[in-house]
């Protein structure tokens, strides 16, 4: 793609034929070359094959920019701060499940409050919704080690200060822990239908035929009142910074600004809060198991891993300091990293890379090439590709919901409209996706997922 | 009036009126038809708005109805708003429901709110 004059760096795009004339017709190219001028930006402003077109950055985008003065975006990481997935796996197999596949799903649907606004099913029992902001999972009462351990930077990111996290955030975040929200947001059951990589399925505890639980989910309303603060703050002080922008979502400060600390620490926060939110899903997905399957069977479900894939986080990449900013992309750091469990450190860190509902998911393992060539990154899905409104046009919530349920897929979701604008057609292909970041030496496929049955939110 | 261009994963409203509270009036139309009708009681908030700018105001003026319908469940019906300068102030009136959550948050891409040909325009772009 052509540069443009105000780009401080190339813009970069992991893609094949098909997913470039995707998005031919669409802001994506140019959101990413308006992410290219930000000030600080060093390497490459590049997107994965997953793109489409946002609102400032595009999703699927990645952006480093050198600390300590390079500028820190909250659109660069987007409203729902620290939405991401987490993968468990159950010590069974799709055929001991059997018959109990639909009761189990229907259990998951009362156990884990779906739709936005319904209270939360902690309440912050004897906690503080600051030592979730401050501590995320640790703040929880009787959480795993193990779940701890197997989380991207343990569930907690350093600098957390609930202070920068305003009244209207906490109002908002207050009853809406254990909750997964609207939208894509999911718990599904699944099966591993193929191991792509014994030695690494092996270590993550992943056979053929393996039950597992995918859990997307984020920040809810305090994540997105967060970032709705510090976008409209920074827009307001650009002038004096002499920033000037192509697109006011692109609102920055520099990272070592007033303005700039006080946005990593309310992001942390809200980072915190997020995986806070998947861990108390996580307990509700284990009660679920414990009563249609027994408790023996919650007990030995394990935490595979949790990744964040909305996020910025300071790194060391090509002996600089950076502040990388990753919007619908993922941390993939390979073998040998000292960031990911030492359980993993030889096969390198899992990512789950969720398909559209109804076809498939990925786990992958983070590969030598994503830090010679992303800031140690992948993709996240399989990328919007039809509007909401086109993917009702074609297909009726009702009519859809029949269609899975024939290929033996059980589905609860609170609303017909909500199940239409998460057709798998409205989304990218995940294979395609997926076949992208491993030629491009990102990320390496580990086993492929196929869903059993899914609550939505 | 207000009329909806969808993008993939986002949705635009433009917005015309005759006036600058017209607009926020059509903004608060369109947001009550993407959260659905309710039927509880009658509800009505005070509202005092201050921007940096005109679009800044119309994005503030949606953050608001946006916050009021997820902590408070308000699908908002009416204002009685006057915009004077970058500032905004009146009563939004509503009823309490269970709103659509479908608006996760207001940006700032392609905003724009002011007076063009004749007639006051807005335009945001919702992320849904």
């Amino acid at each position: 793609m052509s540069a443009r004059a105000d780009m401080r760096v190339p813009a970069r795009i992991f893609a094949d034929d098909e997913i470039l004339d995707e998005i031919a017709d669409d802001l994506s190219l140019e959101q990413l070359q308006n992410v290219a001028t930000l000030p600080g930006v060093v390497g490459a402003a590049i997107a994965m094959p997953d793109i489409h077109q946002g609102y400032g950055f595009p999703v699927g985008g990645v952006a480093a920019t050198e600390l300590p003065d390079g500028v820190v975006s909250p659109g660069g990481v987007g409203y729902d701060i620290n939405c991401g997935v987490r993968l468990l796996a159950l010590p069974l197999l799709e055929s001991e499940l059997g018959d109990r596949r639909e009761a189990l799903v229907h259990e998951i649907s009362r156990s884990v409050p779906a739709g936005a606004g319904k209270r939360g099913v902690l309440h912050l029992r004897g906690t503080s919704l600051d030592d979730v902001l401050r501590d995320g999972p640790r703040a929880l009462p009787n959480v795993r080690a193990e779940d701890i351990e197997r989380t991207e930077s343990e569930g907690r990111l350093e600098g957390a200060d609930p202070s920068a996290v305003s009244e209207r955030a906490h109002v908002r975040g207050r009853d809406q822990l254990g909750t997964m929200g609207s939208g894509n947001h999911f718990v599904e059951v699944q099966a591993v239908e193929e191991v792509l990589d014994a030695g690494a399925a092996d270590a993550y505890g992943l056979r053929e035929g393996q039950v597992t639980m995918l859990i997307h989910s984020g920040s809810r309303g305090l994540g997105h009142q967060v970032c709705t603060d510090y976008v409209r703050l920074m827009d307001g002080r650009l002038a004096s910074y002499r920033i000037h922008l192509p697109d006011r979502q692109l609102a920055c400060a520099p990272a070592s600004s007033p303005e700039g600390r006080q946005y990593l620490g309310a992001m942390a926060a809200a980072a915190n809060f997020a995986w806070a939110n998947r861990q108390a899903i996580a307990d509700g997905v284990r009660r679920a198991i414990a009563v249609v399957l027994g408790q023996d069977v919650a007990e030995r479900t394990h935490q595979v891993y949790d990744v964040a894939h909305n996020v910025a986080k300071v790194e060391e990449h090509g002996g600089m300091r950076v502040c990388v900013h990753r919007k619908g992309a993922t941390r993939a750091f390979p073998a040998g990293s000292e960031e990911i469990p030492e359980a993993y450190r030889d096969v390198g860190q899992p990512v789950f890379i969720p398909g559209s509902m109804g076809t498939a998911s990925f786990v992958l393992a983070g590969e030598p090439g994503s830090m010679e060539r992303s800031f140690g990154t992948t993709c996240h899905g399989a990328g919007r590709r039809l509007s909401r409104t086109a993917a009702r046009k074609r297909i009726h919530g009702n009519e859809l919901r029949r269609e899975l349920e024939a290929r033996g897929i059980v589905v609860r979701c609170p609303s017909p409209k909500g199940l239409a604008e998460e057709a798998p057609f409205a989304y990218k292909d995940v294979d395609r996706v997926v076949r992208v970041v491993e030629q491009a030496g990102l990320a390496r496929r580990v086993a492929r997922l196929v869903p059993l049955g899914v609550v939505k939110g | 009036m207000y009329r909806f261009v969808e993008h993939t994963a986002e949705l635009e409203v433009e917005l015309e009126a005759e006036s600058a509270e017209g607009v926020l009036e059509e903004a608060l139309r369109a947001f009550g038809e993407l959260t659905g009708p309710a039927r509880g009681e009658p509800v009505e908030e005070p509202i005092d708005l201050e921007a940096t700018d005109l679009p800044a105001l119309l994005a503030a003026w949606l953050d608001q109805l946006v916050f009021l319908a997820d902590t408070e469940g308000l699908v908002p019906e009416s204002a009685d708003i006057s915009v004077s300068g970058t500032r905004a102030t009146g009563v939004v009136r509503g009823r309490r429901g269970k709103p659509r959550p479908l608006v996760k948050a207001v940006t700032l891409h392609r905003l724009r709110f002011g007076r063009r040909d004749g007639a006051w325009r807005g335009r945001v772009v919702l992320d849904v």
